[in-house]
């Protein structure tokens, strides 16, 4: 059974701007961190030149993705940054030369398709290709394995609201991306594929005229409910099936439709994801759009570029939607591969929070199938907790949304989570 | 630098609040309280059985515990929880406080002096809400925890101060609410809806009961209302109402009764109101999905079971706050079931074994004590009070019924009201002193002539006083009211010594078996004035000679009771003889 929300969604601000451009900051600052993990070999120097594209560290465990530098220049410092979780994380400054200098093996082009599945496997990884729909997992542990893959599903839902940019990037981008899901199906076998997206005329009417050339692509239509975009939902939407952890178990890939076009430069252009589209948007920004930015860029210069705040007092800046997004306490944070957007609001005035009084909304909205209420009052009985099972909150935030209290009862579960992992003396 | 505060998201909510909540409670409540002072206060005053002022009475009964609540949390926030101006009036607006004395005025006996109902609405507050730490950390529904402490020390008071009949019903009806009817056995249509209209009444409300809980019509608005606002977990109501249904539908088709007998469990007794208001109230309820459903059945089976098998007709209640005690351990279990229904199979397996067996048990047991009555005989109710039993019986008569309150004083009838009659010869009745003729020779009513010109009415009215003697007979027979004295053996002979509640006093007789069979009967002690008929009828000797089939055996004719309480004696100490010699 999906349960969600339908939430009014604010998309309307961003949606039928044009997509800016915001492509020549001064100084990019590259942070060094891979998905959670900060422990990074930093690979080039103060004072050395690096081109577009280059590699400036390496992560060290397992899961080797490399870091890129998104503009060719000089690295001129190393500093420590905001991260879009909050917490600093060091970064490399590279002052921008202008030039857009490809290293020389990068300029070499090829036919998308032209590729076995080993070299595709390599190519993602080497280019560094992470989900860029908010969770940042390397996308090629989705295709290397043994297991016959039978279908794709793109995720181009987008169901979080105020986020359009995988939808600018349709209307960018369209014919690339179908380019690109046609190869992906090639060279890994694979036989269907659907492109999960919400009832919006124009965008499925864009799609459709180039849907022609391709008859394994389809286009499945979700309902407008949050969280929709959520791999499980999808995969049972659609496919009308459940799986354990993967949906590789089911020979499933899900894609967010932004990591597919990443796969097309990559395949094409050899080139890593050092620039996306992301939404800048909120009643508070002057002009709400989507920016076409460089991974690395600080999201001051960013809003200075597109006009600005409405004002200066009591604003909430928010990194990611608002349903699942942090607020950051300095706009001086840097964009990363997996942020799709940025929020700027009114700061709300402050809510009393009472007491639980049991109504049971948390547990009938939970998509995670969680009674985060029975959570929160098993916190400290870690028996009672692990039973409960807080370990697959997906942190969709539905139950502090419903919640008329207006409990961080998120925060909770989240709490919860934790506890268990480390009863289970797991590092994460 | 501008200024960015960290918030904890998401950062988009929903307009539920807990003020919503009770808004929505207010309004669902609200026609109920209408309808209330419609039917209580309006009602009796339009009849002429109020004066102006007491019309508002039933407005008083609910709007004085309201606020005895909203006071008694007031000086609780502000002494205990030091809360002062914005934070008060905030923590006041969202925390449900009048609600405990709103729903005590609602279900609370209406005439229960007001003083108790305001001690039960600070009661409800401080006992049930307060001291378990206040809104939201109550085990108990606070209101059924205050009604559970006004009625357990002041039951005598409560009862005697009218129950739950307002001015009006009281002087109509004439009865207890139409529960308690059920309690004395299964019924009929015609002792359980008819007394107070037809079934479509019992869905309006316009029968006896407490001010809240009488217009099943009006809860079952309130329910769509609430279910629609999204304010209660509606699978509690349904799935308790559901399960009363059907093991009432059950214990009525064993009983060949149609389908108005489980309508009628389901719309008396406060069952709607209980389940729609009382049983969802969110602190006390679980807040799992197939917690509330299995919390719904185990309401629904707990009633049945106070319904028919305790003396106490207010199950609903009764059941909320046993249930309320087992909300953590079901929620447990519909927490785990929500990852794997398989969890929670076995609690539905026994909740259904319980509602079949259950339903099946009831339905038999009183299949098998229904009596062979008269057809047109109906006990409307029986109140037993010290020695005086109080009846309220109908009988078909010449054209119409006859219906008539009888008063057992000590054994004997003591006095036999007609409430209401619609022969147009009953003058007669009445000229011939016929009524009192009946009270004076209840023990030879054979003997009374009819009275000429009213001959149906006369014998209707004798076969009532007949029918209500045997009911009344058949409760002193009861084998409470036998007991072994002394029990030897002396020989071949076995003797009892055994005493047999009677018409006036107790029967002490002394049994003698020779055997396996009765050899004598020697009657110790009597008190009965007429038991010389039964010596003279050389009655002992018949019972001996009978034994074996003593049902066979006609009563003497003027002692019918003393008659019947010997044979009782008998039927009873064979059985204790072969209980203690079935070897």
């Amino acid at each position: 059974m999906i349960v969600g929300k339908k939430i009014e969604d604010g998309k309307e601000l961003t949606k039928t701007k044009k997509l800016g451009f915001f492509t020549r900051p001064k100084y990019v600052y590259i942070p060094l961190i891979c998905q959670s993990d900060r422990d990074i070999t930093t690979i080039v120097k103060k004072g050395e030149y690096v081109y577009k594209g280059s590699i400036v560290g390496k992560r060290k465990g397992a899961y080797r993705l490399p870091i890129y530098s998104s503009v060719s220049g000089t690295v001129v410092d190393f500093v420590e940054k905001k991260h879009i979780d909050g917490s600093l994380v060091k970064c490399v400054v590279i002052e921008n030369d202008f030039k857009e200098k490809l290293e020389e093996k990068q300029a070499v082009r090829k036919s998308i398709n032209d590729y076995s599945k080993q070299e595709f496997i390599k190519r993602l990884q080497e280019c560094g290709i992470v989900g860029m729909g908010g969770s940042g997992f390397p996308t090629y542990l989705k295709y290397n394995t043994s297991k016959k893959l039978r279908t794709l599903i793109v995720d181009a839902v987008e169901c979080e609201p105020y986020i359009t940019a995988d939808v600018s990037l349709i209307k960018e981008k369209c014919e690339e991306i179908l380019e690109a899901i046609d190869a992906i199906m090639e060279i890994n076998g694979i036989k269907e594929c659907f492109i999960g997206i919400k009832k919006d005329s124009k965008i499925i009417e864009l799609l459709e005229n180039y849907l022609g050339t391709y008859p394994k692509i389809k286009i499945a239509i979700v309902p407008n409910i949050y969280p929709m975009g959520w791999e499980r939902y999808l995969v049972k939407y659609v496919k009308k099936t459940n799986y354990k952890l993967l949906p590789l178990e089911k020979g499933i890939v899900v894609n967010n439709i932004s990591t597919i076009y990443a796969i097309y430069e990559a395949l094409k252009y050899n080139k890593p994801i050092i620039e996306r589209i992301v939404t800048f948007t909120g009643e508070m920004l002057k002009s709400p759009q989507n920016v076409y930015v460089k991974v690395g860029t600080s999201v001051r210069d960013v809003i200075e570029f597109i006009g600005g705040y409405k004002r200066n007092k009591d604003v909430v800046i928010i990194a990611g939607g608002p349903m699942m997004g942090k607020s950051i306490d300095d706009d001086d944070f840097v964009v990363t591969a997996n942020l799709n957007c940025v929020v700027v609001m009114k700061e709300q005035k402050k809510e009393e929070v009472l007491n639980c009084f049991r109504c049971g909304k948390c547990v009938s909205i939970c998509p995670s199938r969680l009674s985060p209420v029975l959570i929160k009052d098993s916190l400290k009985n870690i028996d009672n907790l692990k039973e409960l099972r807080p370990e697959k909150c997906i942190e969709c935030g539905l139950c502090s949304f419903v919640c008329p209290s207006k409990i961080n009862i998120r925060g909770c579960v989240i709490e919860g989570k934790r506890k268990v992992f480390k009863e289970r003396g797991d590092t994460k | 630098m501008k200024d960015f505060h960290v918030k904890i998201g998401p950062f988009k909510k929903s307009d539920n609040s807990t003020r919503r909540t009770m808004v929505h409670l207010l309004i669902a409540l609200s026609p109920i309280i209408v309808f209330a002072f419609y039917k209580n206060g309006i009602i009796p005053y339009q009849k002429g059985y109020s004066n102006f002022l007491e019309m508002f009475f039933p407005i008083l009964f609910i709007l004085l515990p309201t606020l005895t609540s909203f006071i008694t949390e007031l000086l609780y926030s502000i002494i205990f929880l030091k809360k002062k101006n914005d934070a008060l009036k905030e923590y006041l607006s969202e925390s449900f406080s009048i609600f405990p004395g709103l729903f005590l005025g609602l279900i609370l006996p209406i005439n229960t002096p007001i003083s108790i109902v305001i001690l039960g609405a600070f009661l409800a507050t401080f006992v049930g809400k307060l001291l378990f730490g206040g809104f939201g950390n109550n085990i108990f529904n606070p209101a059924l925890i205050g009604r559970l402490l006004v009625v357990s020390s002041y039951a005598l008071v409560m009862s005697e101060s009218g129950g739950y009949l307002n001015a009006y019903e009281i002087d109509t009806i004439a009865s207890v609410t139409p529960l308690s009817n059920a309690v004395s056995g299964i019924g009929s249509y015609e002792t359980l809806i008819s007394p107070y209209g037809s079934l479509w009444d019992f869905f309006l409300g316009t029968i006896p009961g407490s001010l809240g809980e009488t217009s099943s019509a009006l809860c079952i608005l309130g329910f769509i209302y609430l279910t629609i606002t999204k304010v209660i977990k509606w699978k509690i109501p349904t799935t308790y109402i559901l399960t009363v249904f059907m093991m009432t539908y059950m214990i009525g088709s064993i009983n060949e009764l149609g389908v108005w007998y489980p309508l009628f469990q389901v719309f008396s007794g406060g069952l709607m109101f209980g389940a729609i208001f009382m049983a969802t109230d969110p602190v006390t309820s679980p807040t799992t999905p197939i917690g509330q459903i299995l919390y719904g059945i185990g309401l629904g089976i707990l009633t049945v079971i106070f319904r028919y098998l305790t003396p106490f007709p207010e199950g609903v209640l009764t059941s909320i706050l046993t249930m309320n005690m087992l909300v953590f351990i079901i929620d447990k279990i519909g927490a785990k079931a929500r990852f794997n229904f398989k969890q929670a199979l076995l609690p539905f397996l026994i909740m259904w074994f319980l509602i079949i067996g259950i339903g099946g048990f009831i339905g038999n047991h009183y299949q098998n004590q229904e009596p062979n009555v008269d057809p047109d005989f109906n006990i409307i109710s029986k109140e037993i009070r010290d020695n005086q039993t109080t009846y309220v019986v109908t009988q078909k008569g010449y054209s119409g019924i006859l219906k008539a309150s009888i008063l057992f004083d000590k054994g004997v009838i003591a006095s036999i009201d007609i409430i209401s009659q619609n022969d147009s010869f009953f003058q007669k009745i009445e000229d011939n002193n016929y009524i009192n003729k009946l009270i004076e020779d209840a023990q030879r009513l054979e003997n009374i002539d009819a009275v000429s010109g009213a001959t149906i009415t006369s014998n209707a009215l004798k076969q009532m006083v007949i029918n209500t003697l045997n009911d009344y007979n058949r409760d002193m027979a009861n084998e409470q009211n036998f007991s072994v004295l002394d029990h030897y053996i002396e020989g071949d002979n076995t003797i009892y010594e055994v005493s047999q509640k009677s018409f006036q006093g107790n029967l002490q007789l002394r049994i003698v078996f020779q055997d396996n069979i009765i050899s004598s009967i020697t009657v110790i002690k009597c008190e009965d004035s007429y038991f010389n008929l039964i010596i003279n009828d050389d009655y002992i000797q018949k019972i001996i000679t009978n034994q074996q089939k003593l049902d066979e055996l006609d009563v003497v004719s003027g002692a019918t009771i003393s008659s019947n309480s010997l044979k009782q004696a008998i039927t009873n100490t064979k059985k204790e003889y072969q209980k203690d010699y079935a070897k």
